[in-house]
């Protein structure tokens, strides 16, 4: 398939890579600035209905040859776009661009070929530009760095751990056991953004089920990182969000969880830059809980045993005495890691080759020593125009990265930090003497032995390239069509080592444990399509697109548990037992597209389009899913009735659209389990029973919106409603076990999500010299249930005693339930924010200083947080001896008094208000030497500053990973704070 | 323009026409599944069902043993991070059992697992055409006497909740039949495997069947489960009918017969029954009760061995380890003769045969190192006495709960704090009740 494919597009290449010449006959030259006058460097000239054009040199200069009628448009990202007529013009160009305060001539993605202005878009599609996502406060991986920035996502790091680690929730949960996170698309590749687990689960049974990993519900609490995190925040242009299928219909069967467009910088036409930058910083914790401060009764009463309790107090007193009373919690997790980040950066090109050279490394430690975080990258991108009708473009990427992640998180065996942290008394004598450490008789391990000699890392080479093929076919006055093939890998090869050597004090029986992981995943997809534009008048204009779309997926993992190691060995050879597990995924999905988008006097835009899927993973594999998409978009300033002063331009849309989500791979069989006695290898039928006949989940969306700028653009403003069903929703239902099984996947009902989004732009100073440009954006989502089809029952997380979800007809899908200290079961609280607002702002002073930051105020929205419980339960909360409650007991007892009658205790509000980013840069003009063309510095501050009255480390984590159980808060890898110091050069 | 669209329709309908050739169906790349199974199974395949079949009984037995000894008041369950031994099953602090918790969701849906495996066994060997018609009488007799047990088995827990026996197709299962009905089903279910083992040749091998791993061994074993199943209906002629068929022997070996097996191979269970003596957190000990009722001299009393240090929880205290199973590889039976001794003394007493009776009691009051019975011949008497050796002798293997239960005594069970409570049944699970 693939080969015959091959043919047919060198045929077609061939065909029209022989056609025609144009005539041309006037030249025009001219200069391109902004409004300060500065020269706007790689801005497109183009001419309409037709191929020709070029860009800007460094002096914001350009020479074009043009037919004579040619109508000429002059576009900058950044910039209104401007118009000029070949005709009416002579001489020297002199041309000033405004500034696009709203956005309206932004280029935004609309097919899967195709692109519109954002004047005409009928959706409310996010962007994130090079300077939000990486230029105020950059953040350690690509996936941090998008928090706070798109508007309608609820987006939450599961952890603070090294590495990343993120759950992205676009306009709501989208599914309940399914795939809740969107699709990530760089430069036409569709990348994988699984979370693969280390195997932790074999030393923290997390999961009390035996597994090596702790994978439930979608999720999984080993709080592996998600793979998104490798990229380079540095090599993006700009991020485009299409948040729900009214968007994304035409991705199909894996955009229900919407669609992150991802594009790599590219180089331009001119002299060549070159840019260096470093970075150097470092991290800390953002907040410790502090420790509890004992006294000789408070250490006796850690036993209920009088005796015990003699002899704990007579501890204290003789660790006192020896001024040996310790803040552990500080030693584990105060440590400060040091960060450095260097990029190089090459771009440049001719009018035929264009190419954007990067190698970057940064090095990062952590806030628990022995962790932190590594990352290399090279990147390439080149852009060739064969001839003039043939571009072709591959974006090469390749990225090694390496994360030491600590031991955090959910435990049942007393083994992680924070869990070891919370049975252990100040007056525990933990440390080491000549590397030897003793035993932590307050716990199951000792957090100071386990932080010098484990290991749990995971170390990632991965290739990402993409593949861009652009032919004109046919080209006339009123009609050109394009083939446009985009396509792409994404492979990695990820391994996990967790070692512990069998000296910890928790491996007294298993005598070191080494769990070695080995996986590899290759995702392959590509697009073909034929993208014809008809303009029979100049107020006219259709673009018709068709084409086909693959991808495949295929990922298989490894993980090997070795335990018996001979010490100082860590091969999993090299243990007395060994267990193994493989575990294989495999998908193909195909798909066929027709889009049809007309453009009327460029006010009226209507869009329709379909798309036909099937995947592997569906039950019946031949059948192909419909998912429709329709929009519509007036630009009413365009048109004659309303050409007034006051709306610059004032826009109303609305936009419809079906996607879907396809079942996990392996529902629909019933496998069996291997087993062995006596020697005998079995097979049992295991106890999930396959669904043949289980459908995708599917999606219908409807938004609709306006969006106007008044006082000459300076102020922008968008509303966006949603309203999105999902169909069929994907989940694990609890059939009879006297069936033989105990889960099956179900297409258990349907949810709705509705929700409104509120964007407003402004250029609140403008003058010679000060610039203040401010985004705000304000946004909530409301679910509700609207079918369940089977019996209601707890999901994840810890039941009723501390706080659970479950799903509920006519409740909002994500609901925390749990005991109401009135002898019943009671809603206490929602995953759901009841609001978020954050706010972008960039003040420029005289061209020079530029202070920019970002403000992130989530309002409401609960977790299950039992951090804090923790260490209650061991006696050792910071505030565990305060008496404010009603009973008059130390807080600490109340608080483990209301297990198991009342767990609004657990189920916190985690609202905060947070300046995520805030960064202040200076740019050098007078130079020393000509040969450096820009210096800037700067300094800036990450997750700095946070108000909240949350009770843990932080409102924003969530430890049992991207599944639908968000949320949940037991002993975390804490969040941590920066700070760095940035210079930068440009040759 | 013309030809241009015309060369764009062939275009995209050559490339649509590729499309839908690449079809895929990947599998499960991960493991053997039941679909591939039931089509046409070769014999090694049905062998590796009938292994499963055989290391799937043993998955959550510990549970059973605990869930039957704990209410029998024959043990307590000590454990650190799991309460619900001493409160649930007990009956402590007002707590009752409840239809949502793993002492009956695991063990339940256990059994249920090797039926269903039995049940494709049965499948896959009625559809397969690579095996010979006595061969496929060996598979069926097999999975029809293990599904048997494992009916029997949920039955033991729940009692009059009873259990569903048409479980074949999981998404129309059969209805809750009465307790007395189910016992007739698994009888006749019995009947049918032994039906199929007289024509059978077994071509699988069994781990734990010792000498009854062949067509006679495997009907003798079938009769001995047949022979249980009729005393617990009061089937008492049956009961000794079946005896003969079974590997019965008065003057055989008490622990000749069948037995779940474990081992330390890679993917074997342990025996997770066992816990190594004088453990502290983690044990399971002796209720007090074993010690003073039983007869000085009884070899028996080291099923229960002292300990160094008083166990205690929740007011509960032992100084005694159950010591039944003496390794983490110890077999666990699933019926031996010395019960089918005691199944021949009890048949004969309810048919007031009462001689032969006796002479069954002394086989096994001989073999533990007692004086014969020296008590009245009447058969109330001699009920208490053959219930007492039951006591003794299957201590800790699933029994005196039941066997009290059958005899309407469950009153006569020692209660250790106020408000414990002995249990006649469990609830059906709760994904039973939707």
């Amino acid at each position: 398939m693939k080969k015959s494919l091959f043919y047919v597009t060198a045929l077609f290449l061939f065909l029209v890579a022989s056609q025609f010449a144009n005539a041309q006959n006037k030249t025009i030259v001219g200069k391109v600035t902004d409004a300060t006058g500065a020269p706007v460097i790689g801005a497109n000239i183009i001419v309409r209905q037709s191929t020709l054009g070029t860009t800007t040199d460094a002096e914001g200069e350009f020479r074009l040859s043009v037919p004579a009628n040619a109508i000429i448009t002059i576009s900058y990202s950044g910039f209104k776009s401007q118009i000029i007529k070949a005709e009416t013009f002579n001489g020297y160009l002199n041309l000033k661009l405004e500034e696009d305060v709203a956005h309206l001539d932004e280029i935004v993605v609309t097919g899967l070929a195709t692109s519109v202005k954002r004047r005409n878009l009928a959706n409310a599609v996010a962007t994130i530009s090079s300077k939000e996502l990486n230029g105020v406060a950059p953040a350690q991986t690509f996936d941090a760095a998008l928090e706070g920035k798109i508007p309608g996502a609820y987006i939450n790091a599961n952890t603070g751990a090294p590495g990343g680690g993120i759950s992205v929730k676009l306009r709501g949960v989208t599914s309940v056991y399914g795939n809740t996170q969107p699709l990530y698309v760089v430069d036409g590749v569709f990348v994988d953004n699984s979370s693969t687990s280390g195997g932790l689960n074999v030393v923290t049974s997390a999961l009390a089920n035996g597994a090596p990993t702790s994978n439930a519900n979608g999720g999984t609490q080993d709080n592996p990182s998600s793979r998104i995190a490798d990229l380079r925040a540095e090599d993006i242009e700009n991020v485009e969000i299409l948040k729900g299928a009214s968007a994304a219909a035409i991705y199909g069967s894996k955009a229900a969880g919407g669609v992150v467009l991802i594009t790599t910088k590219r180089g331009k036409e001119g002299r060549t830059k070159i840019s260096v930058s470093q970075d150097i910083g470092f991290i800390k914790v953002r907040k410790l809980l502090g420790v509890r401060q004992f006294n000789q009764a408070r250490a006796s009463s850690l036993s209920s045993d009088s005796a015990t309790g003699v002899l704990l107090g007579q501890e204290f007193l003789a660790a006192q005495s020896k001024g040996q009373i310790y803040d552990y919690e500080k030693e584990v997790f105060g440590n400060t890691g040091f960060a450095r980040n260097t990029l190089l950066s090459v771009s440049g090109g001719n009018n035929r080759t264009t190419f954007y050279f990067s190698a970057a490394t940064k090095d990062e430690g952590g806030i628990v020593k022995n962790t932190g975080y590594k990352n290399s990258s090279l990147r390439l991108n080149v852009d060739h125009h064969i001839n003039e009708n043939i571009k072709i473009g591959v974006y090469t990427n390749y990225i090694n990265s390496s994360a030491d992640r600590g031991l955090t998180g959910n435990d049942n065996a007393g083994v992680s930090l924070g869990i070891a942290l919370s049975s252990t008394p100040s007056f525990a004598q933990l440390h080491d003497s000549a590397g030897v450490f003793p035993n932590n008789p307050f716990a199951a391990s000792n957090p100071l032995q386990t932080i010098a000699l484990m290991t749990n890392n995971e170390t990632v080479n991965r290739f990402i390239t993409g593949l861009n093929i652009e032919a004109t076919l046919q080209k006339s006055k009123s009609s050109v069509t394009k083939l446009i093939g985009k396509g792409g890998f994404d492979f990695y090869n990820l391994q996990t080592s967790a070692i512990f050597p069998s000296i910890l004090q928790f491996q007294a029986i298993n005598k070191g444990t080494s769990v070695a992981g080995f996986t590899s995943n290759l995702n392959v997809n590509y697009i073909f399509s034929l993208v014809n534009t008809f303009s029979p008048s100049d107020k006219l204009t259709f673009t018709t697109s068709a084409g086909i779309t693959q991808e495949t997926g295929d990922y298989n993992n490894v993980l090997n548990v070795a335990t018996q190691l001979i010490s100082g060995q860590t091969n999993i050879n090299e243990g007395g037992a060994l267990n193994g597990t493989q575990t294989r995924i495999k998908y193909l999905n195909g798909g066929i597209f027709v889009q049809e988008e007309a453009n009327i006097n460029d006010a009226l835009t209507l869009t329709g389009g379909v798309r036909f899927d099937r995947s592997s993973n569906n039950g019946d594999v031949a059948k192909y899913y419909v998912y429709p998409k329709a929009g519509i978009s007036w630009n009413l300033t365009r048109m004659d009735f309303m050409k007034g002063d006051f709306f610059d331009n004032l826009k109303i849309r609305a936009a419809y659209g079906q996607a879907n989500n396809v079942p996990a791979y392996g529902s629909k069989f019933t496998a069996f389990n291997i087993s062995n006695i006596s020697g005998n290898s079995g097979l049992i039928v295991n106890q999930q029973q396959g669904q043949p006949d289980i459908k995708p989940e599917r999606q219908i969306e409807f938004e609709t919106g306006i969006d106007f700028s008044i006082l000459k653009g300076r102020l922008g403003f968008e509303f966006t409603y949603y309203h999105k069903d999902i169909y069929d929703f994907l989940m694990q239902s609890n059939p009879p076990s006297s069936s033989g099984f105990t889960s099956a996947w179900a297409n258990a009902g349907n949810l709705r999500n509705q929700g409104v989004e509120l964007g407003l732009n402004a250029r609140v100073v403008e003058n010679r010299s000060v610039v203040w440009n401010t985004g705000i954006n304000f946004w909530f989502n409301r679910s509700l249930v609207t079918k369940l089809t089977i019996p209601s029952v707890p999901q994840g997380s810890f039941g009723y005693v501390l706080g659970t979800f479950q799903i509920q007809q006519g409740k909002s899908a994500t609901q925390i339930l749990g005991l109401d200290g009135n002898g019943g079961v009671s809603r206490l609280g929602d995953a759901e924010p009841t609001f978020q607002v954050s706010s972008y702002n960039e003040i420029t002073f005289f061209n020079k200083l530029s202070l920019r930051f970002l403000l992130h105020w989530k309002q409401g929205g609960q977790n299950i947080n039992l951090t804090n419980l923790e260490n209650d339960f061991g006696g050792t909360s910071a505030d565990f001896d305060k008496v404010t409650n009603k009973l008059g007991v130390p807080d600490g007892i109340y608080r483990i008094m209301q297990v198991g009658t009342d767990a609004h205790e657990f189920v916190q509000t985690a609202s905060y208000l947070r300046v995520r980013e805030i960064g202040l840069y200076y740019s050098f003009t007078k130079l020393p030497v000509d040969y450096v063309k820009g210096i800037r510095i700067g300094v800036s501050l990450n997750n700095f500053i946070t108000i909240t009255k949350y009770r843990s480390y932080d409102p924003e984590v969530s430890n049992f990973g991207t599944g639908f159980s968000s949320g949940v808060d037991v002993d975390p890898y804490p969040a941590t704070k920066r700070a760095d110091f940035h210079i930068s050069l440009d040759f | 323009m013309k030809k241009n669209i015309f060369i764009y329709t062939v275009f995209l309908l050559g490339l649509f026409s590729l499309l839908s050739s690449c079809k895929k169906d990947y599998g499960d790349l991960n493991s053997a599944t039941v679909e591939s199974f039931t089509a046409n199974a070769s014999a090694s395949e049905l062998n590796n069902l009938v292994s499963g079949t055989e290391s799937g009984m043993r998955n959550n037995l510990a549970l059973y043993l605990d869930d039957i000894g704990i209410i029998g008041r024959e043990m307590y369950h000590f454990s650190g991070s799991e309460p619900r031994y001493v409160t649930d099953l007990l009956g402590g602090g007002g707590a009752t059992l409840s239809n949502s918790n793993f002492y009956i969701t695991n063990p339940w849906a256990s059994r249920y697992t090797v039926v269903k495996n039995c049940n494709v066994l049965i499948e896959a060997a009625t559809n397969s055409t690579l095996i010979n018609a006595s061969q496929k009488s060996g598979y069926l007799g097999f999975a029809r006497t293990i599904k048997a047990y494992q009916l029997l088995m949920n039955l033991n827990l729940t009692y009059n909740d009873s259990i569903r026996i048409d479980v074949s197709d999981p998404n129309h299962l059969g209805p809750f039949v009465d307790y007395t009905d189910a016992l007739a089903a698994i009888s006749s279910l019995l009947d049918s495997a032994k039906n199929d083992l007289s024509t059978a040749t077994i071509s699988f091998t069994l781990a734990g069947f010792g000498s009854y791993g062949d067509a006679s061994g495997l009907t003798k074993f079938n009769r001995a489960l047949a022979a249980r199943v009729a005393v617990y209906q009061g089937n008492w002629t049956a009961a000794l009918s079946d005896l003969t068929q079974s590997f019965f022997n008065l003057t055989g070996n008490f622990n000749d017969g069948v037995f779940n097996v474990f081992g330390t191979g890679s993917g074997d269970q342990l025996n997770g029954f066992f816990i190594p003596q004088n453990q502290t957190g983690e044990v399971r000990v002796a209720h007090p009760s074993f010690e003073t009722d039983i007869e000085a001299g009884d070899d028996r009393i080291n099923k229960a061995s002292l300990r160094d240090a008083v166990a205690s929880l929740d007011g509960l205290s032992s100084d005694r380890d159950v010591w039944v199973y003496t390794s983490s590889t110890a077999p666990i039976p699933i019926i031996r003769n010395e019960e089918l001794i005691l199944i021949y003394a009890e048949a004969n007493i309810q048919n007031n045969d009462l001689p032969d009776a006796v002479t069954a009691i002394n086989k096994i009051r001989e073999g533990h190192n007692l004086a014969d019975y020296s008590g009245t011949f009447s058969q109330p008497a001699l009920t208490t006495e053959m219930l007492n050796q039951r006591r003794f002798s299957l201590y800790c293997e699933g029994h005196r709960w039941l066997d009290l239960r059958r005899y309407n005594l469950l009153s006569e069970l020692p209660l250790d704090r106020s408000g414990d409570q002995v249990w006649t049944e469990f609830p059906l699970p709760v994904s039973e009740q939707q």
